[in-house]
This record gives structure tokens, sequence and C-alpha cells, in this order.
């Protein structure tokens, strides 16, 4: 079977809300058959989502009111999750980001690094009106025994 | 545990040791009065911080960066912040960013305040 299902989810960007966010990733998950270490695979999906969140509330809209539209879609062949993120705000230039010094302790500045080290693919697309987070999580089936 | 924001914060001295036991979501909608208390905390000499994480679910990066900042104060000040009992998908967001080797982590609370008389 090669059934793809989609939860879509309208949240309004503030800090408050943002564990609406992880509790529909984590529901999603559970319910998900076969896969291998799922409550992990759940921890680390939520993480990089309310990082992306928290990016959007906080340097999209930057104390503007505005909408988070997120759409979870579940694919089974090969079984991953796809997540996009649009909102109405601000865009902003990845590439201007600097990477975290890891051989240093930083107050800030892990954000968007953690979102790349927890998801298989993080892409960014900034349009005029609408900004897209195209994220991604391939999930290992448990192997039988 | 505070029902509406599923956080709850608690402190109390033991000894010169500051503690502060943290329980539900720590995250950047709860992180402020973490962040308050510990500003207030590592203004003293030396700065002697515990922060308990047993009942923590989860952090991000926003009270990471609280963490980090306590730290970096407290060690300013001729202290040091310390964490204990960090559940292990916890753990996740330390490892990452490396900050588990910048933190000193015990598996107990007692073990870290009397760390500090060593």
């Amino acid at each position: 079977m090669n059934q793809t299902d989609t939860i879509k989810l309208e949240v309004p960007a503030k800090h408050k809300y943002l564990n609406v966010v992880g509790a529909c990733i984590t529901s999603i998950l559970e319910r998900m058959e076969d896969i291998a270490e799922s409550a992990t695979v759940a921890y680390g999906v939520e993480l990089a989502v309310h990082e992306t969140c928290t990016n959007i509330v906080e340097h999209a809209y930057a104390g503007i009111s505005g909408l988070i539209h997120m759409s979870i879609t579940i694919e089974q062949s090969p079984k991953r999750l796809v997540i996009e993120l649009k909102d109405n705000g601000r865009s902003f230039d990845p590439a201007k980001v600097p990477e975290p010094n890891l051989e240093e302790s930083q107050v800030n500045g892990y954000g968007l690094f953690l979102m790349h080290q927890l998801m298989d693919r993080v892409d960014y697309y900034p349009q005029s009106g609408q900004n897209r987070w195209y994220l991604v999580k391939n999930l290992e089936s448990r192997i039988a025994s | 545990m505070d029902e509406k924001t599923n956080f709850s914060f608690e402190t109390r001295a033991v000894g010169n040791v500051q503690v502060m036991a943290l329980a539900g979501r720590f995250d950047a909608y709860t992180v402020e009065k973490a962040r308050g208390w510990l500003e207030e905390a590592t203004a003293d000499v030396p700065a002697h911080i515990v922060v308990n994480l047993r009942d923590v679910t989860f952090v991000d990066s926003t009270a990471l960066a609280a963490l980090v900042q306590g730290m970096k104060r407290s060690r300013q000040r001729d202290g040091d912040l310390r964490l204990c009992q960090l559940q292990q998908k916890v753990r996740l967001i330390f490892e990452l960013t490396r900050l588990d080797r910048a933190f000193e982590i015990y598996t107990g609370e007692d073990e870290a305040i009397q760390a500090f008389a060593h």
C-alpha cells in the first residue's frame, strides 16, 4: 500500500501555542507502526519543528501577530514525514546565519543548526508574502527479529 | 505544576548552593521565570547553582540559552551552574550542541550539591 495522509494545522504565531505543534507530531508518530526508535524520532522531529516555529515567531513576525500554516504528510514508500510550514512574515537569508562554534559554549545561535541536525532535509524558500519551510525526516522501519 | 503553562519551578537553598528544580516543558514560553531567578542567583559570589531537570520533558534552544547564560555568569563569579537528573531525551539537545561537555552534569542532585564542597 502506498497511501499518503496529510494533516493540516494553523496556529497563531505565539510561543504559547507551540506545544500544540509538538503534541500533534508526537501523536502522529505514536500511531505509525514499525518505526524504529519512534519515541526518540518523535522528540527530535518535535524539537526541529518547534525551533522552526520559534524562528517564525521571533524573526518572521517579530512581535507582529500572524499565523503559522503547517502541513504534515506521512508518506509510506519510502516511509518519511514531510513537514511544510508557511508564514506571511519577513523573510531572511539562512546563508547569513553563522553556524555555532561547537568548541565554545554559545548563548544563542543554535536554532537553525538543530533543525539541520535533527532532520534529513531542511529547505527554506523566502517568497514575497509567504515564506515556506520544507522539512523531511526519513523513517526507518523496525527490523523484525 | 502550573496547569496553564505545563511547567513548574521550585527553588531552595542547601547550604551555599542554590537549587532550582524544574518540571514540564522548559521552552521559549516558560523560560522567563527561570531566567529571572538565574540572574539573581548568579549575582552572589560564589554563585553555586544546581538545576535539577528530572521532571523536565522538553528543552528548546531558548531554555538552553538561559542555562548557558547562567553557567557563564556563575563561572565569572567563582562558581558554577551544574545540571542533574536529565532524562535521556532531554540530553539530545545538549549532545547535539556539545554543551554536554561544557556543563557538569550529575546523575543525582545530592551528588551535584556535594561536588561544590570539593
